[in-house]
Parts: C-alpha cells; structure tokens; sequence
C-alpha cells in the first residue's frame, strides 16, 4: 500500500460561495471507497491534481451526509487551478488525515464553535454532525467575517439564525465591513447579528463552563483573543479546542513542514493534530 | 551477536562476494572529502575516510527521488533499485538510519524507503574520530544493531560483528574466508576501542539539554548566531537525521509528468510559508532556532534527533560550531 497515492474522484458539483470561495461536492469513482469513506469532524484531505500538484483541505461536510464536500478559497497557484475545474472532472483525494474533533468524548455538552473567515470550513463539519446526531447539549455558533459578501455557506447561516433555535443550535454572526446588506440582516436579528469581531458576540452569554467546550478555528490572529475570552469565563484549557494550519506536503508525518515545538516537545501538525487543546499549545512552543 | 574473523589476506576475496549480493556503494576521496559511490574494487575505496559529505540517507531518501509516473490520469509507482551493499558505513551514521527508520518506517511506512531499506546491506566500519566528532557524549559511537555486519579493524585484518539474519546468511554462506576470533584478536579489538576512546577532542554535554534549550527560546545566543549565519542550508542538506523533502510535478514531455520529492531545508523561507502569503517561521532567527530544536528534540525512547558526526561544523561556510552554540545557549541561561 502506498499512502501518497490517491484516489479519483469525480466533482459533481461546484458551487461559487463568495468571489473567492468554491464549494466542491465529490464522488469516489470507486464504488467501496465511496461507501467506506468515512473521516471525524476535523480531518483534512489532500487534494491531488495529476501532474500538477498536492494541498491539504479540510472535509467540510459532515460524516453523516453525502456527498463529501470541500470548500477551497483560490490564493496561490494550485486552488486557482482547481477554481477553473468543473463538474465531471477527475481529482485525486487522498486522506482523511489528522486526528479530528473528539466528538463521542464532547457528547451530551454545550459546543461552542468559534469561527474567523474560512475556520467556518471545517467547523461547518462539526454543525452538521451535531445537528444530525442529536448528541449535544446545545450548539453555538459564533462567526466573523468580514463582510456579508464574505459569509461562506450564506444560506445555511441565514437559515440558521431563522430557525436554528428548533435545531438546537445558536447562530450569533459578526462582520466587519458595514455594507447595506449586513445592515439588514442586523435589522432582521438584532440579537443575533452585530458589527464587530468574533470575540464582541460572547457578550451577553452565559455558558455552562462546566458542560462545555470551545472548537476554535480562524486565522492565526484570532487564537489568541478568542481564547483569552474562553479562559477569562472560566473554561478550563483542557475543553478548549482548536484546529491549526501550518505548509504541509505528506500529511503523515514524514515531510517535515509541520513540525512545531521545541527539544521537549515536537509536534505534527498533520498527526498529531490539526486538532489540539489549550493544554497542548501551553506545553508546546510555537503551536500558537 | 556472533563474531568472526577476516584476515587481511581474504579482504579482496570478501569484497568480491558482496558484490554478489548487489551493487556495492563504498566512500571514495575526492580531494579533501568524501563521497559515497558504486566501487567496482577495493582500490577505490578510502577506508580510513572520516566522513562523506551526504550520509548515507541519500541511498534511502534521494535528494530527487520520483514516486509517481502520471500520464493524464494514469498513476503508476515509480519501483526503486534492486539490491546493493553499502560499504563502510561509521557507526554514527548506522545510528542516523536508525532515526530516519522511526520516521519513514512507522505507520503508515513510506514504501520508498521501506523496499530500499530491505534491499539495502549494511557493512559498518570501525573509525578514528577527527576534531568534529562527539558521537561518544551522544551514545552513537557504537552500534549494537543497524547493521548486517561490522567491520573492526585488527593488525592483521578485520573482527566481524554479524548483526542482522542477513549479515549471518552472508558469512554462513561464505564460511570459507572466514576464521574464529582468537584472543588476541579480542585483545586487539579492546586496545583499538580504548585508543578511539581516547581520541575523542569534542563532547556535548547533553545533561538536562532539552529543558535547558526550551527554557532559553529567548537566549541571545540565538539571535548572535542567527546573524552569523548565512541561510545556505547546508547544514541540514548534510545531517543524516534532517529529511524534510518537497514534493512537485515536474512534466516530461506532453501528458507525461513525475511526481518528484526532493529535499527542502527549515533554513528556506518557504519552508514554513502557507498560502496567502503566512510565514510561520518569517526570520532568519526564527529558522536558526528551529534546526537546533529539532535536532536536539529529546524523545526518551530513542534520544536525540542528532548523532554527533560532525558535517554540519564541517560543511557550514560561517563556522558555527554546533557544540558551541549548545554550550553557549546553556552558559547564557544562567
Ligand atoms: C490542515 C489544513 C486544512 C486546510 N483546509 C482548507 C480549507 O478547508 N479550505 C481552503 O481553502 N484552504 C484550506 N487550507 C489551506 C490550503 O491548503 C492552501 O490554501 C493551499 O495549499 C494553497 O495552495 P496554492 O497552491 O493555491 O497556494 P500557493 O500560495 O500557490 O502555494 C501554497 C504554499 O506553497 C508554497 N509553494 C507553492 N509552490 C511552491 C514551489 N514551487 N516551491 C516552494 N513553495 C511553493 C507557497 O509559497 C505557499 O506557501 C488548509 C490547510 C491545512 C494545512
Ligand atoms: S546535527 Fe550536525 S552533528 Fe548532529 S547529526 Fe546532524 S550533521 Fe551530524
Ligand atoms: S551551514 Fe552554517 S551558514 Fe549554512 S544554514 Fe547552516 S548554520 Fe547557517
Ligand atoms: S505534512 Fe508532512 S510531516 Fe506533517
């Protein structure tokens, strides 16, 4: 077996989310595959394009929904490539990598999810396995984007601050750039919707520090606000997750690109994580 | 361990038989330095060598390697070599494998380096160290496994170690050139082992030196020698435990392209770059640090991620000693 080889599979769908972000659906030509293929919240893939290249992208659809999607902003050489393919096209998919969100462990606690710009991707994960299974105490999702035009999955957000109270799950949402649409949104949910940064909608709720946990995914920027403001409510470290990105190439521990930490502590980023708690970014240097 | 005796006289004969087993891989002078190379007799190798300049991991890691052949959508394994012997091996670099194994041999294996690994035959080679080895601080001067056999120099020809059921093949197969071990050759063997112990100029003292490093993440050393240093990467490109690779499509000709992996060095700003433009490790100082935390990473199972041999002091245009900066480092945080 040889773990660098990967599988086709055909796009059968791609959908434009914003300027920058596609979504792609995708169907393992392999019939087993297709039906085996099954991966945790969390872990990530590496997209294949023959003769082109490797890049690692998280699964973005939950495990308990078909087809397998994945949403790619196009910022270098190889997400513009894929920006220009369309359905019918073969990619490689090798995968799923990274050891994922502990979700049986987090089972019949609160879930709060915390999202900056394309950290919606792989939480968007973790929603929908939640909302599917009914496991959960209850769902929050707090979200920042830029602007209304940057809002990935606009329409399952939208729907979600509609109805997302009979799902069990709490949509607040924060953009940054005023523009007319926002402002009617904000009109639409006062409660819900606000300008400002991810960390302005914690105002005003109270959480169960005790029965929950916070899954952190953004920009490198956005870590160490959001979880100043998770410490300072008294969520311990250890309930506190976060998913992280570093260059990779191998996804399975033998590249070398992400490896973080120091002569006591090296970490993967690709094995180890791209999930970890607080306790881990405490004990290792350099993981945020 | 079983232990045999090559006389002098069976040397040629001995070095024709492994070429039986496969191509033989030997270090051969060039100049000042030495290099690992296809060696057709026993005249071209240089066996008192002290060290080549790449390991030999690039018998297992090549610094280009293909993994796929991809025609349109057509994906095939590029198959690796068949067997050969790498001959001459010091004990510090049997070690430096031995590192690499944990990585590219645990799960899920790396087949390229798997199926090299398995068609590789390992003859170490007893050394005299020079002033840049402290493989002794480090544990690494001797090799208890790593090897199919081991060769100890005598007076009068070789004490052999036969380390692996392949190396016991070998000499069971070739019992002819073979002889028993006297005492005195045991005698020999001891007094040689003593005098290299000896002959050791450098040590690391490695007491507490993963705690020490992480403490001084801020130690001013760092920046000194980060200034110093000029980026080159050849300190990684020659360390037998560094294996951080690249990985791109390079075209061949129309609809034919390989799937290459080539070396890539944590002293490369790209090494740490993600998309849109982040740079997880952006200054030189930032990538200094790094190396030395990943060779010295301490893993209680296995120890250090660095042997001692020496090539990155030797082979570095600065001059930084890597026992010094450590010494340094240490010194500063107190
Ligand atoms: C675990 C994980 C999950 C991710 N999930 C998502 C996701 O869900 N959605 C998403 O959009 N993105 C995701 N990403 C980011 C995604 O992997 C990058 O956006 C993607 O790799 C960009 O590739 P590119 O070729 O378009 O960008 P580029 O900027 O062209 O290249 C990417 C990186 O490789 C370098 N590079 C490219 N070519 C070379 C070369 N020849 N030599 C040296 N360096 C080179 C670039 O400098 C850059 O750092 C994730 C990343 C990780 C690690
Ligand atoms: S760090 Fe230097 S001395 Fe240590 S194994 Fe690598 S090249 Fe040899
Ligand atoms: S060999 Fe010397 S100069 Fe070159 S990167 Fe290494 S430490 Fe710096
Ligand atoms: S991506 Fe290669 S080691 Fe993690």
């Amino acid at each position: 077996m040889n773990p660098y080889r990967s599988y086709d599979a055909r796009i059968i769908e791609v959908k434009e989310l914003t300027s920058r972000e596609k979504l792609f659906s995708l169907k393992f030509l392999d019939n087993e595959i297709e039906e085996n293929f099954t991966f945790k919240p969390g872990q990530f893939v590496i997209v294949d394009i023959r003769g082109f290249g490797e890049f690692p992208i998280s699964l973005c659809s939950s495990p308990t929904r078909r087809p397998i999607q994945l949403c790619i902003r196009r910022v270098g050489r190889m997400t513009k490539f894929i920006h220009k393919m369309n359905e019918g096209d073969i990619i490689g998919i090798r995968g799923p990598y990274g050891n994922g969100f502990p979700m049986d462990l987090m089972e019949g606690s609160n879930l709060i999810l915390i999202a900056g710009g394309l950290g919606m991707a792989p939480l968007r994960s973790v929603l929908w396995y939640a909302i599917d299974s009914g496991k959960y105490e209850k769902i929050y999702l707090f979200y920042g984007t830029k602007s209304y035009e940057d809002i990935l999955f606009r329409d399952e957000i939208i729907h979600l601050l509609k109805h997302g109270e009979k799902l069990n799950c709490h949509v607040k949402l924060a953009y940054e750039v005023e523009t007319p649409s926002c402002i009617y949104l904000e009109r639409g949910f006062s409660e819900k919707v606000c300008k400002g940064v991810v960390t302005d909608l914690f105002r005003g709720e109270e959480f169960d520090v005790e029965n929950s946990y916070a899954l952190i995914c953004g920009p490198p920027v956005m870590y160490k606000y959001v979880i100043r403001e998770l410490l300072d409510r008294g969520l311990s470290p250890g309930r506190i997750y976060m998913t992280l990105e570093r260059r990779m190439r191998c996804g399975v521990g033998k590249c070398g690109h992400c490896i973080v930490g120091t002569s006591v502590s090296i970490k993967y980023i690709c094995k180890d994580g791209p999930v970890f708690t607080y306790w881990d970014a405490l004990s290792t240097r350099g993981l945020i | 361990m079983r232990y045999v005796k090559l006389h002098s006289e069976y040397f040629p004969e001995f070095f024709n038989r492994l070429k039986e087993v496969g191509r033989v891989y030997g270090p051969v002078r060039h100049n000042s330095t030495y290099r690992f190379e296809e060696v057709n007799s026993i005249d071209e190798l240089s066996l008192d060598y002290t060290r080549t300049i790449l390991p030999p991991k690039k018998f297992f890691i090549r610094p280009r390697d293909a993994m796929f052949k991809i025609q349109k959508n057509e994906v095939t394994e590029v198959d690796g070599d068949g067997k050969f012997v790498l001959f001459g091996v010091h004990s510090c670099d049997i070690h430096g494998i031995k590192i690499l194994d944990k990585v590219y041999l645990s799960n899920p294996p790396d087949p390229y380096y798997e199926r090299r690994r398995k068609n590789a035959f390992i003859v170490g080679i007893s050394c005299m160290p020079d002033e840049y080895c402290f493989c002794k601080s480090l544990g690494t001067d001797f090799a208890m496994d790593g090897f199919d056999i081991f060769l100890h120099e005598l007076p009068d020809g070789w004490l052999v170690r036969v380390g692996s059921v392949k190396g016991h093949e070998f000499v069971w197969e070739n019992q002819d050139i073979f002889d028993d071990v006297t005492e005195e050759d045991l005698r020999n063997f001891k007094e040689f082992e003593e005098k290299r112990a000896k002959a050791f100029k450098k040590s690391l003292n490695k007491e507490g030196l993963a705690d020490i490093l992480d403490l001084a993440f801020t130690s001013k050393v760092w920046k000194k020698y980060a200034e110093k240093c000029l980026g080159c990467g050849n300190c990684t490109i020659v360390c037998p435990t560094c294996r951080c690779y690249e990985v791109c499509d390079t075209w061949v000709r129309a609809y034919e392209a390989l799937r290459m992996r080539r070396y890539d060095s944590c002293f490369m700003p790209t090494h740490g770059l993600v998309a849109g433009g982040h740079n997880f490790r952006p200054t030189r100082l930032d990538r200094f640090r790094h190396r030395y935390y990943c060779k010295n990473y301490f893993d209680p199972e296995a120890g250090f991620n660095c042997v001692g041999c020496g090539r990155c002091d030797e082979f570095c245009p600065a001059r930084i000693e890597h026992v010094k900066v450590l010494d340094e480092v240490r010194e500063g945080l107190i």
